[in-house]
């Protein structure tokens, strides 16, 4: 089933389009449609909110939309939730 | 020369309906709505036209805290802000009321420029009981003179548009604000006008915006007001951590201001602008146009309305009831759960998109249609509801 969406492809994060339930595959697509993703949810995330399509480091800049919304503040792995735990502003940090 | 900075779009979808049944004013604009507004100058005159609100059918009254020791920008805005509310093409005619004759009088013929009908009351000289009964009957007759009006056919691209978002979420710029910006891509294609603003929002996103100017003073322009926010809210020794993004945005799935700016800015599409506008300013023409205004909700809604639009698009993730007391706010979810919970709030459901059942050009049909609804009469959720959000922006204490 559709999971989630991505922006642009390039994207690190997609957004949940339902909730999302920890252990489930699920898969996802670009706005565009010209990239798939498949990946497995590892921890509950809610309709709306982001998941990691790939493991991003502590430091890393966090690029939705092709643009740059924040910046990693500890390690994401694939498959978890992005969110104001683990990222922050880099604007009004 | 900056390059436009561009997001997807989807091509297709046809321009709906463009004829629409609407008031035709005197000085040519055209309004969607046909009120006789009652507008105190000052908060100790909101008793009066309460009263007369009760009084009269037809009318309405605009009660507001300010009006009293105002001076300078500020003073200059207050006045815009009520004069422009009076000869806002929503409005058919306007009764001005205040303590005295003097700030009356410049309302009143501030309003008068439009030549709609307009009466200015005051109460020094008169006492309450007295000025009830004259704005009662002047009321009287100009309820019956507006609700004689005829609507006539007009073309949707006469009407003044605003766009602002609110408490919103991930869905928001997925989805609703992208069909906001594909409704207003193919409004400025037929000759429309479009206002946005939020300059605090676009933090992270201005970027994008200044690249979309076509003419590099006005990107200049904007980048000042940028700046100066920017500026205030570093002077303040604060961020705007915990205000922005909002606990609403926060639970909807926004971390930060720089997602929800980019979020907020799909809603002019891939659309170029203008000009700019500061608070409550008119569009000096037609097309899109950046007004400088609060993010939050009801201050901008009010300085758009001030400034001349009739239809306001509203999208939003986590649902915000907002209205205005003279401009139908058309409220557009593509947020499931808010699409039910709040389901008397929404005049737009657009949540299929989420789900994989609606596209965005099907979504944006819908809208237009909406809108088309709305200008010929149709009620919003938000006038049903009985939302009259008039909140004035305040730039600096009072004497």
């Amino acid at each position: 089933m559709l999971g989630f969406l991505v922006h642009k492809d390039g994207d690190v994060v997609g957004v949940a389009t339902t909730d999302l339930s920890k252990g489930s595959k699920v898969q996802g697509k670009t706005l565009k449609g010209d990239r798939e993703y498949e990946l497995t949810v590892m921890e509950n995330i809610p309709l709306g909110h982001k998941i990691a399509l790939r493991d991003i480091k502590k430091g890393e800049k966090i690029v939705e939309y092709g643009e740059i919304i924040g910046v990693a503040t500890q390690d994401i792995p694939k498959g978890t939730h992005v969110h104001t735990h683990n990222i922050r502003s880099i604007r009004w940090g | 020369m900056f390059t436009p900075i561009t997001f997807e779009v989807s091509d297709g979808g046809e321009i709906m309906e463009r004829q629409v049944w609407a008031y035709r004013r005197e000085n040519g604009s055209v309004g969607v709505r046909n009120y006789v507004l009652l507008i105190p100058v000052d908060d100790i005159s909101n008793a009066i036209v309460e009263s007369v609100e009760k009084n009269i059918a037809g009318t309405l009254a605009l009660p507001h805290p300010y009006g009293r020791l105002q001076f300078g920008k500020d003073l200059e805005l207050f006045f815009k802000t009520l004069i422009g509310m009076g000869s806002n093409p929503n409005v058919a005619a306007a009764v001005v009321v205040g303590i005295e004759s003097k700030w009356t009088y410049k309302v009143a013929d501030g309003i008068a420029k439009t030549r709609k009908p307009v009466e200015a009351f005051w109460v020094e000289g008169n006492g309450q009981l007295k000025t009830i009964e004259k704005v009662s009957r002047a009321a009287v007759k100009l309820v019956e003179d507006a609700t004689n009006l005829r609507k006539e056919p007009v073309d949707i691209s006469e009407l003044v548009i605003s766009l602002k978002c609110g408490e919103s979420d991930t869905t928001s710029g997925l989805a609703s604000n992208r069909v906001v910006g594909r409704f207003t891509e193919k409004f400025l294609d037929i000759g429309g006008t479009v206002l946005f603003g939020e300059t605090t929002e676009l933090t992270g996103a201005e970027h994008i915006v200044a690249s979309r100017f076509k003419k590099e003073e006005d990107r200049e322009k904007f980048m000042e007001m940028f700046n100066e926010y920017q500026e205030l809210v570093k002077s303040q020794g604060v961020d705007l951590l915990g205000s922005q993004p909002t606990e609403g945005n926060i639970a909807g799935g926004l971390s930060t201001i720089e997602e929800k700016a980019l979020g907020n800015i799909q809603k002019i599409g891939n659309a170029m602008i203008d000009g700019v506008l500061d608070f409550a300013d008119r569009p000096p023409g037609k097309g899109l146009y950046f007004m400088n205004t609060s993010s939050a909700a009801a201050e901008a809604v009010t300085l758009f309305a001030a400034a001349g639009a009739v239809i306001h698009l509203f999208p939003t993730g986590q649902g915000n009831p907002i209205g205005n007391p003279i401009e139908p706010v058309v409220k557009i979810t593509a947020n499931p759960k808010t699409a039910e919970a709040m389901e008397e709030h929404i005049d737009v459901d657009i949540s299929g998109i989420l789900k994989g059942n609606l596209d965005i050009d099907s979504a944006t049909d819908l809208l237009w249609k909406r809108v088309v609804e709305t200008a010929c009469g149709r009620f919003v959720r938000a006038e049903i509801l009985n939302h009259k959000e008039f909140v004035l922006t305040k730039l600096y204490r009072s004497a």
